[in-house]
């Protein structure tokens, strides 16, 4: 699914100098693994789950999704590829104010190729799988915090991607209400979706199959 | 006094606000105090007699003749005079251009023949001397002249009184000396600057044709104290009805009076044109406001610290919104300084720019009175409170500043900025869409007019007036003879291609003469039609290059012992002779009812006005009929100088004592002619571009705010799949939204406000639908690429800097 060979990525440090983020990545992910990101603060987790998620291009090296090159597509081509295959869940849920639970849930579906009628059906199909029927119409300030990331994860999926990236998805949540949240990424993972998180604890890192450790930037060790 | 220093402090704090809301409100103050400077000059200050509206002016009409406010007749002018009981004093004036001589150069002075009465009715008192005597009124050659004519032209000699001039070659005893006139009142080209008694002549015409009825006396009475123009105009039909039965065969038995005070009557013509410059800078001021109150919103709001600190010290809400509006009073009152100043070099070009259609004087405009530096501090006061009430009420509401304590995600408070900001916005682009199209209608109604066709060609045409002394040229056959002797001495002039003479010149003329079809019943004077009438030597109509459709020109076989001719114009023709051929046929012509014989078809031309409808309009021979006002007709490719210096050399050797008047080419009689429509249309195409700009400005500003306020929205946006066309649409959806429903409510308005500008429109409907969609489009454009901007930018937000700034 996911192929890294000597991937980089740096900002630049006054003259000429400049901050590895991430140093020499190497990394294969298989379809159907789920796979835990850890390491400390600033060694680079986000980095790379953004990178992954194609929401940075300023990285160097090769970066293969489901067999296609990254390295070699116009932005074009992998805003397209990311809409096809990736779904994201941020720690601070990132739903928008305004707008409502259903319509919150209909966002990535407007930016991708689906008529009214299938919207319709996903954005309710996705409010039965998660039991939120209820809230449709209230509006992320009237939910809890593990309320509004369910949305956030239902929002991620709703368009059907094959992998899913969360980056710390329970940093923010009560340890129940983080165990939910974790429960349902198995879910997800048993019925075939690929899924990278970056977490801190070790608890949620056993829900997956294997644990992938940064620090400062390399790729440090790997448990399978 | 604390507040005032604190308010002072923030503006210099930050520079790029207070220079940019000073300077769009300056715009704003600066154009109203402008044109409030105008019509305070125009229409407030008033004329410089005593108590003007006191003054009435008579005029006569008769609507199914299509006589609109001409003067009154000499017997009429008596019979009101004695009949009346509701004036204290009853004037008539003559217009006159004299020949000044014995003083240098014989030169040609402007002014009038008035009843002994009139300065004392005016309520005009000499500086120097005194006003006319009864006695002197229609026997004494005497004069007053102005303070100007007294030091340019006598050198300011202190024996003045007493002292002759040579005026038409009569010497005249100047009585007294009159402070220099307003041009309100007696015009500005030429300037009116000596007046003679005799009113009730008309040179060329005998008293016994003169006492037929022809209306030529511009009259005024003085109303007697607790008289009221609404009396005088009960009291005018039995009057009118007195002369028609006491006089029922005048030329103006049947005429109506009509009454109008002076500053009605010298205002009238423009007070519309005022009153859409003055909507028009009012909307402009408007747009600018709602740009600078967008501005104090987002400052106001960006001081929540500040705020929730001076509430934490006990501050009220009350107290806080004074500190903000005080804020925004010294941003409106710096600005209306700064308009002020920029209003007060403004105003005097105006003048300069209008003085031939505009009654200004010319130094009196330039100084800004006291009404209108009230109107100024007014003005600004009103505007620091209206932009600076709401969003001080808005900043300093306390949900939002509790909100901002607790670190919640209260958004209510942006959300009902973003409303004012979005009503703003909506409001901005219904201004400017009805100033636009207001301006598109005299742009278009300009274009209109100035591709007129006249019906002559003005290119190369050079037009000059000479003033006969009927002394020397007492009637038709020694005036025949002048004119003879000028055009020879033209006819070999290097230079002058084609040279002629006329009573009166196009776009400037035409007597309203009496005629009747020779074939029919000849209708009593008071019944009978009247037309425009032109007295013209022959290539009249070859150097005017105005077309002989049928028949022949005038030429020297037309004598004054000759068969009597005359020809009509091509409308004249078809409504007079109807599907007949009117040539050889009779027109019975002046309140004489003289015959003259049809020789030919000439074009149309405007010979009063350009926006006249072409009518019956016909010319006699100058060697049959002619008054001692010469008009020369000059076709020459030099400059207007070079022709008037060749034909004053003409003119010196056929009289040395003649002098040429107000010289000029016929390129700029035509141009002044357009002079009022083209300020018009310059002055408010001129708005409505700053109004655009401002515009342009308030929905770019409104729009980057909301997209610098959303940007993590449109993070997560992109990163949930949106592309950039998708954020693009985002925005542009968003902030054209207000646009679009401005549009709308501005066409609506310019709709309903095309009435305002309807008499001053020529040829175009007010509610001319492709040029409101022009409008409508132009603006939707403009506001595309304000917004186009922002959401360009909105575009390359970067997810993951969003992201991590939330
Ligand atoms: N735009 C940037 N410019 C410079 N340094 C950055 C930028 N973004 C992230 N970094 C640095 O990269 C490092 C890794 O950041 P991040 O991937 O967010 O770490 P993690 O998620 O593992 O805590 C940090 O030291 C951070 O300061
Ligand atoms: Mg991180």
């Amino acid at each position: 699914m996911i192929k890294l060979r000597r991937l980089e990525r740096r900002y630049p440090l006054g003259k000429e100098k400049f901050f590895y983020v991430l140093r020499d990545i190497n990394l294969d992910i298989e379809e159907g693994e789920f796979v835990s990101v850890m390491g400390p603060s600033g060694a680079g987790k986000s980095t790379l789950l953004h990178i992954l998620g194609m929401h940075d291009s300023g990285w160097a090296g090769e970066y293969f999704l489901a067999e296609t090159a990254v390295h070699h597509l116009k932005p074009k081509e992998r805003a397209t590829l990311r809409n096809e295959q990736i779904g994201f869940v941020f720690q601070q849920y990132h739903l928008l104010d305004d707008l409502t639970v259903y319509e919150n849930l209909d966002i990535p579906l407007s930016y991708r190729r689906y008529s009214k009628g299938e919207r319709a059906a996903l954005v309710a199909d996705m409010l039965d799988r998660f039991q939120i029927v209820g809230k449709k119409d209230l509006y992320p300030s009237q939910l809890s915090g593990g309320q509004q990331q369910l949305v956030g994860v239902a929002r991620a999926i709703i368009a059907e991607p094959k992998l899913l990236l969360a980056d710390e998805p329970t940093g923010n949540l009560h340890s129940s209400q983080g165990e939910e949240i974790m429960e349902l990424f198995r879910k997800l993972n048993d019925e075939g979706m690929t899924i990278v998180q970056v977490t801190h604890s070790e608890k949620n890192a056993s829900y997956g199959k294997r644990i992938i450790q940064l620090r400062d930037g390399w790729l440090v060790r790997e448990n399978r | 006094m604390n507040d005032l220093k604190f308010a002072f402090r923030q503006l210099r704090n930050s520079p790029g606000f207070s220079v940019l809301a000073i300077v769009t409100l300056a715009i704003g103050i600066g154009l109203n105090t402008a044109i409030f400077s105008l019509i305070n000059d125009l229409f407030l200050r008033g004329l410089p007699f005593k108590e003007p509206s006191r003054v009435v002016h008579l005029f006569e009409g008769d609507k199914s003749r299509d006589l609109v406010d001409i003067g009154v007749s000499a017997p009429r002018y008596e019979h009101f005079r004695d009949g009346q009981t509701l004036f204290d004093g009853f004037a008539g004036e003559n217009f006159f251009l004299f020949t000044l001589t014995g003083l240098g150069d014989p030169v040609q002075v402007f002014g009038g023949r008035v009843t002994s009465s009139y300065f004392d009715v005016l309520s005009v008192r000499p500086i120097l001397g005194r006003n006319f005597l009864p006695q002197e009124q229609e026997g004494a050659d005497v004069a007053v002249v102005t303070k100007n004519f007294w030091q340019k032209r006598l050198g300011g000699d202190p024996n003045v009184i007493g002292r002759s001039i040579a005026l038409d070659g009569t010497a005249h005893t100047i009585v007294g000396i009159l402070p220099n006139m307003p041009a309100t009142w007696f015009g500005a080209n030429p300037i009116a600057e000596v007046w003679t008694t005799k009113p009730f002549q008309i040179p060329g015409f005998t008293y016994e044709r003169m006492m037929r009825g022809t209306s030529f006396l511009r009259v005024v009475g003085r109303l007697k104290p607790n008289v009221t123009l609404k009396q005088v105009k009960a009291a005018l039909p039995s009057l009118d009805q007195s002369y028609r039965t006491q006089y029922p065969n005048k030329i103006d038995s049947s005429l109506v009076t009509t009454a109008k005070t002076l500053p009605e009557d010298v205002t009238e013509n423009f007070r519309a044109g005022f009153i859409t410059l003055f909507a028009a800078v009012t909307f402009v001021l408007l747009i600018a406001c709602s740009n600078v109150a967008n501005l104090l919103l987002v400052r106001f709001s960006g001081r929540r610290r500040e705020i929730a600190l001076r509430m934490a010290i006990g501050a009220s809400r009350a107290g806080i919104v004074r500190l903000f509006v005080f804020e925004s009073l010294l941003v409106s009152v710096i600005a209306g300084g700064v308009g002020a100043f920029v209003a007060w070099r403004l105003v005097p070009l105006v003048p300069r720019m209008a003085s031939n259609f505009l009654p200004l004087e010319a130094n009196t405009a330039s100084s800004l009175s006291l009404p209108v530096l009230l109107f100024t501090i007014g003005l600004s006061i009103l505007t620091g409170l209206l932009m600076g009430l709401y969003p001080a009420m808005q900043a300093s509401r306390a949900d939002l500043v509790d909100g901002l304590k607790e670190g919640g995600r209260g958004t209510s408070g942006s959300i009902r900025q973003q409303r004012f900001r979005k009503i703003l916005v909506c409001a901005q682009v219904a201004l400017s869409v009805t100033l636009l199209a207001g301006a598109a209608l005299l742009i278009t109604s300009f274009m209109r007019l100035s591709q007129q066709n006249l019906g002559f060609r003005s290119q190369h045409l050079w037009t000059g007036a000479i003033t006969l002394p009927t002394a020397q040229y007492p009637d038709t056959a020694s005036r025949q003879r002048f004119v003879e002797q000028l055009l020879n001495a033209l006819h070999d002039v290097p230079g002058i291609q084609n040279a002629t003479v006329s009573g009166d010149t196009p776009l400037n003329g035409g007597n309203q003469t009496l005629y009747a079809r020779g074939d029919r019943d000849l209708p009593p004077l008071e019944q009978r039609a009247n037309a425009p009438s032109h007295d013209a030597a022959p290539d009249f109509f070859k150097t005017w290059r105005i077309p002989i459709l049928a028949g022949r020109e005038f030429n020297e076989h037309d004598t004054a012992d000759s068969q009597r001719v005359v020809l009509i114009s091509q409308t004249g023709a078809k409504k007079v002779f109807p599907g007949e051929n009117p040539i050889g046929k009779t027109l019975l012509v002046t309140s004489a009812a003289t015959p003259c014989e049809i020789v030919g078809i000439v074009g149309d031309i405007r010979s009063q006005r350009i926006k006249q409808e072409p009518g019956m309009e016909f010319y006699l021979p100058w060697s049959q009929d002619n008054f001692p006002f010469v008009n020369v007709a000059v076709l020459s490719p030099l400059k207007t100088e070079a022709v008037t210096k060749l034909v004053q050399s003409a003119l010196s050797k056929v009289n040395p004592g003649l002098a040429i008047a107000i010289p000029q080419s016929m390129d700029a009689i035509v141009a002044q002619a357009l002079g009022q429509a083209r300020l018009m249309m310059i002055l408010l195409g001129l708005f409505a571009g700053v109004a655009l700009l401002l515009a342009a400005v308030g929905i770019y500003g409104a729009v980057a705010y909301s997209v610098a306020q959303r940007t993590g929205e449109i993070g997560v946006r992109i990163a949930l799949g949106a592309q950039a066309a998708d954020v693009l649409r985002l925005i542009l959806i968003q902030g054209l939204m207000p646009v679009v429903i401005g549009l709308g409510i501005g066409i609506t308005v310019a709709l309903a406000l095309g009435r305002l500008l309807r008499t001053q429109l020529y040829q175009v409907s007010p509610h001319n639908p492709a040029l409101l969609l022009t409008t409508a489009i132009v603006l939707g454009l403009v506001a595309l690429s304000a917004c186009l901007f922002p959401a360009r930018r909105a575009t390359q937000v970067d997810p993951i800097q969003a992201l991590r700034t939330e």
